[in-house]
């Protein structure tokens, strides 16, 4: 499933750690906002790694799912272009 | 899910959070979840975190260290399977076996009718006449029927080679690039070298794939036993060659990706090997072969050639273990 997360994190340290988790799930698109394809157990997995560290009376991430024909219609004008993952080089 | 090359030379490999963190001169080259990662390639030197291969050996993610010229040193990789019974089977069907003959035909008779499909296709498109290989290929194919031993297969597997290979240069339809016959370690020209390091690729993702069904990979059937030679992963690797790196390279060759300027020789081996531009070209387009989609002929429905090669390992498993009493190796049409 396709997610696109966005975090309102109050506190500079907490925010860098969620920022640093999301990071292993998907990509940084712009700023407290991430573009992630998950299968259920990834998301699951993601959901509650997130739901530890957050403290829910100051901070709020928001899970918006898009359905497969609504991924295509994402416009973009400038910024990162998605991530190739068939295959990467270093 | 995708591979990842590590090319650069002094690279470092680490694992940040759950993805792996690609360093070079201290600048991050390379971040990847590693939940999109199925496979990770070394090419040349990199130093590789000891955290990091835990993780990976533990998300079942085999790691494979190849030379800059694409040459198989080693593999880093799980665990064998659990499931002993398929290796059981392997090891009793080793040697002279009725079911070892049955196999290495197969592999034999997969890899020549690949073969034989894409000279035809080829005759048909560019309009050749290599009706000589052809007839030398379909011959070899119907030998193989009555072949009762695994050195007559043997014969004919190279006969049928030799007679594919004598047809490969008028397969290449583009001045700059020849091919006189096949040589390697180390290939000493252009086409060969390209053979060769796709060969090296294919074989690393083979092996992960008989790894995956429970095999062990160093006893083969067609191949004999040799030390450190992954035997079952070549004799499984045959009817691939064709369809995958042969493809690939023709592709590249022909439609023009590739020039003569994107190789370098070695001046004192003659060893020829792709600069790194080149490099990312051809493994761009590797990966791209491998995740093509077609329609398995014995399953009917649509499959990647990467998803294939655990299938046909499934295959091998079933006929060891009796389930079926067949091998059927995967042939294009």
């Amino acid at each position: 499933m396709f997610v696109v997360i966005s975090y309102d994190i109050s506190e500079d340290k907490r925010r860098t750690k969620i920022h640093k988790i999301l990071k292993s799930y998907g990509q940084w698109m712009q700023y407290s906002v991430f573009e992630c394809d998950l299968t259920q157990t990834q998301y699951a997995k993601l959901r509650s790694r997130l739901s530890k560290i957050i403290k829910p009376n100051e901070d709020n991430i928001r899970f918006y799912f898009l359905c497969a024909c609504c991924q295509g219609k994402v416009e973009r004008i400038g910024g990162d272009m998605p991530r190739d993952t068939t295959v990467f080089f270093a | 899910m995708g591979t990842v090359y590590v090319t650069q030379e002094d690279a470092y490999i680490g694992k940040v959070d759950e993805s792996l963190n690609i360093k070079a001169d201290k600048k991050t080259v390379l971040d990847v979840p590693l939940i999109k990662v199925d496979g990770l390639v070394i090419m040349g030197r990199a130093n590789i975190s000891p955290a990091a291969i835990s993780e990976l050996i533990s998300r079942k993610i085999p790691i494979t260290y190849l030379n800059v010229n694409g040459k198989y040193l080693a593999s880093i990789e799980p665990d064998m399977g659990k499931n002993i019974f398929v290796r059981n089977a392997q090891w009793k069907a080793a040697g002279e076996s009725a079911q070892a003959v049955h196999l290495t035909q197969g592999f034999v008779r997969g890899k020549l009718k690949n073969y034989r499909q894409s000279l035809l296709l080829a005759q048909r498109r560019y309009d050749l006449d290599l009706n000589s290989g052809i007839t030398q290929l379909s011959n070899a194919i119907a030998s193989l029927e009555q072949a009762k031993s695994i050195n007559s297969l043997r014969g004919y597997e190279g006969a049928g080679s030799a007679a594919y290979f004598g047809c490969f240069n008028q397969l290449i339809r583009v001045d700059n690039f020849s091919f006189s016959t096949r040589n390697r370690r180390p290939p000493t020209d252009t086409v060969n070298s390209l053979l060769s390091l796709g060969y090296s690729l294919l074989r690393h993702d083979i092996q992960g794939a008989l790894n995956m069904v429970g095999f062990d990979p160093y006893l083969g059937y067609l191949h004999t036993e040799r030390y450190g030679r992954p035997s079952l992963a070549l004799d499984l690797m045959e009817e691939f060659r064709p369809l995958i790196v042969d493809a690939v390279v023709l592709a590249a060759i022909n439609r023009r990706m590739l020039a003569p300027k994107d190789f370098i020789t070695e001046p004192v081996s003659g060893a020829v090997s792709l600069t790194k531009e080149g490099l990312h070209l051809f493994l761009r387009l590797y990966q791209e072969k491998k995740l093509s989609k077609f329609k398995h002929p014995v399953m009917q429905k649509q499959y990647t050639y990467q998803e294939s090669f655990e299938i046909q390992g499934r295959f091998l498993a079933k006929y060891l273990l009796g389930e079926i009493d067949k091998y059927p190796p995967l042939v294009m049409k």
